[in-house]
């Protein structure tokens, strides 16, 4: 099941960052695992025995050195580029795409990605039970989303301040933009008005 | 923890990437210069310790049991840094709603405070269970919970979650101890 653009916008992708770091983690358990094994002993005293660099595999080794040599700089090249690849992914800023509203040559409109959420965000802002908001633009060019946390004050009606966001502040972002759809994530904080403190 | 892990995956893209390079770049200069390997890295030397070293001897299972460890800790820094938030219904198409946790038990927590003979509250919730710890003087875990239980179970239909979380009250009451 692919996940909709507005789920996705719920939150900094991490999905890839996560995974590749546990596959990591799994393959120097079971390499640390299968090395603790073979010095304990456990696959037999001769292999406990043997060198780490067994003679063996240098042989065979040096009897295909062409294709050896071959695989590990193919090898090497690969892992280099999946690691650069995989130190920039993870580098990167979250996104926060212009929106295009017409693409035309000579007459495209692109709305900044700072305007949209300025504007969303004093719309929000002024809607009864809101202590606080903040909006912005996810996702990339083509899936363009908008991300909109609400921090709600204590006792505020969830329901009300519900229909006034998408009746007014959403429906109003939608007609100001042109568009019929506008992907959204909304993450909701409830009662965070300012706390009481004891004197 | 999802920091954490973000930083992790910086480091181990980079050493990744150099391992890679490393290896490819020695491999291709002493494939091209048998004579002036090594380039960067004293392989020759690494190459004829470990022909030395056996399986059994000391620094070997050390060094496995490090990485055996270190493994772990990073399979079990990813799988604690997962997402917590608590999906609500989404009230209209291309619209997504969470809230968090942390939301979702301050709202319990007022409306248990805010009942009878409660002298405090705290509460713990996840998406799948809400749990309800009750202080009270007056009245004793039989009396009170199932007024707390409904009273939480009511505030919970009105919020819009996508799954209803289980709730589980504890009462803690002297009058018990009597």
């Amino acid at each position: 099941m692919s996940k909709s653009v507005s789920t996705k916008a719920l939150a900094r992708s991490y999905g890839a960052e996560r995974g590749l770091t546990f596959v990591i983690g799994l393959i120097a358990l079971a390499a640390g695992v299968v090395a603790l094994v073979v010095a304990v002993g456990w696959l037999g005293d001769v292999r406990a025995g043997r060198p780490v660099l067994d003679p063996l595999a240098v042989e065979w080794l040096g009897n295909h050195a062409v294709p050896s040599k071959i695989v590990a700089i193919v090898v090497g090249v690969l892992l280099f580029v999946f690691g650069i690849w995989w130190f920039l992914r993870s580098l990167r800023p979250e996104n926060r795409p212009d929106i295009e509203l017409d693409r035309e040559i000579g007459r495209g409109l692109t709305v900044t990605s700072g305007a949209i959420s300025g504007a969303v965000q004093a719309d929000a802002e002024s809607v009864d039970g809101v202590a606080k908001a903040r909006a912005r633009a996810v996702g990339d060019k083509e899936n363009p989303a908008l991300r909109l946390t609400l921090w709600l004050r204590e006792g505020s009606d969830l329901k009300a301040v519900w229909e006034e966001i998408d009746a007014h502040v959403l429906a109003r972002a939608r007609e100001s933009l042109g568009v019929d759809v506008l992907p959204t994530a909304v993450r909701i904080e409830l009662d965070s008005g300012e706390r009481q403190r004891v004197r | 923890m999802r920091v954490f892990v973000r930083l992790l995956s910086t480091l181990l893209g980079l050493v990744v990437a150099a391992a890679g390079g490393l290896l490819a770049l020695e491999v291709g200069w002493h494939w091209w210069r048998p004579a002036d390997a090594p380039l960067l890295l004293p392989w020759p030397a690494w190459r004829d310790r470990l022909s030395e070293l056996t399986w059994d001897r000391s620094p070997v299972p050390l060094i496995a049991a490090i990485v055996a460890v270190a493994g772990l800790a990073l399979i079990v820094a990813t799988l604690s840094a997962r997402r917590r938030t608590v999906r609500m219904t989404d009230p209209a198409t291309g619209v997504s709603v969470t809230t968090s946790p942390r939301s979702l038990a301050r709202l319990v927590g007022h409306r248990v405070r805010a009942e009878d003979n409660v002298n405090g509250a705290s509460v713990t919730a996840t998406a799948k269970k809400v749990r309800v710890r009750a202080t009270s003087r007056l009245e004793t875990e039989n009396q009170l919970r199932p007024r707390l239980r409904e009273s939480v179970g009511e505030l919970l239909s009105e919020v819009p979650l996508a799954r209803r979380p289980k709730v589980s009250v504890v009462v803690d009451s002297p009058k018990d101890r009597r």
